[in-house]
């Protein structure tokens, strides 16, 4: 298993109910299947995830990617920064 | 040559001045600089009233977003000097500052005006920034619609 770190940006944050949560995944898991374990994990993000932007080490990434170990992860809705 | 490139998320008022100074060289002879603030009394669309908004960031991502906005903008116009991006975070009300872009170049006829203006829009598309809108009948996160695609 792997563990690493998930945070939460606004609107995912609240409905969340966290600022972040350190969860073990195994190893090979993809982007697709953390969303899969963060949905079970809270299900009250069920209705962000289909839109959530997914960052992995402070890039952007996307449901194929592979999680690397110790991974700090972000789920936020689309920007709206200015 | 090195040009300045300045990014930053603050919590502080934005300086323009002391900004416009750090992107002014001595071969600088214009500079295109957009700010966004806070509108407090909108009227197209849905007409409303802002009391506030609260801003908030994934700031180290942010900065290295911030500093690839920077590098794309030196990419399309390679005559650009200077450039500065800057956000403030935090509670913020109408009439205040939000947001700066600036760019520097030698003429304004080498394009700063577009630089400046794509500056605005890739923030606005890949920088990790939100807002909450706080008016008299309630408050809401806004929520931007773009989604990223690999490779940005």
């Amino acid at each position: 298993m792997n563990q690493i770190k998930v945070l939460f940006f606004a609107t995912l944050r609240d409905r969340a109910g966290e600022k972040s949560v350190n969860i073990d995944i195994p190893e090979e898991t993809t982007v697709q299947a953390l969303k899969d374990i963060i949905v079970k994990t809270f299900p009250g993000l069920q209705k962000s995830i289909d839109s959530v932007v997914v960052s992995v080490n402070r890039e952007f990434a996307f449901d194929e990617n592979i999680i690397p170990e110790s991974a700090e992860v972000a789920m936020f809705p689309p920007v709206s920064g200015g | 040559m090195d040009y300045p490139t300045i990014y930053d998320i603050t919590n502080s008022e934005i300086d323009i001045n002391g900004l416009l100074a750090k992107l002014t060289l001595l071969s600088t002879g214009a500079a295109a600089i957009f700010t966004g603030m806070v509108r407090g009394k909108t009227k197209n669309g849905n007409p409303h009233e802002t009391t506030y908004l609260e801003y908030e960031a994934y700031v180290p991502m942010a900065e290295a977003k911030m500093k690839q906005v920077a590098a794309e903008i030196r990419q399309k116009w390679p005559s650009i000097e200077g450039i500065g991006i800057i956000q403030r975070i935090g509670k913020l009300y109408p009439e205040t500052p939000t947001v700066l872009i600036a760019c520097t170049a030698a003429h304004r006829d080498t394009g700063v005006f577009d630089a400046a203006r794509y500056g605005i829009d890739r923030l606005k598309e890949i920088v990790p920034i939100w807002k909450r809108e706080v008016s008299p009948s309630g408050e809401e996160w806004i929520e931007g619609d773009y989604m990223p695609k690999p490779g940005e």
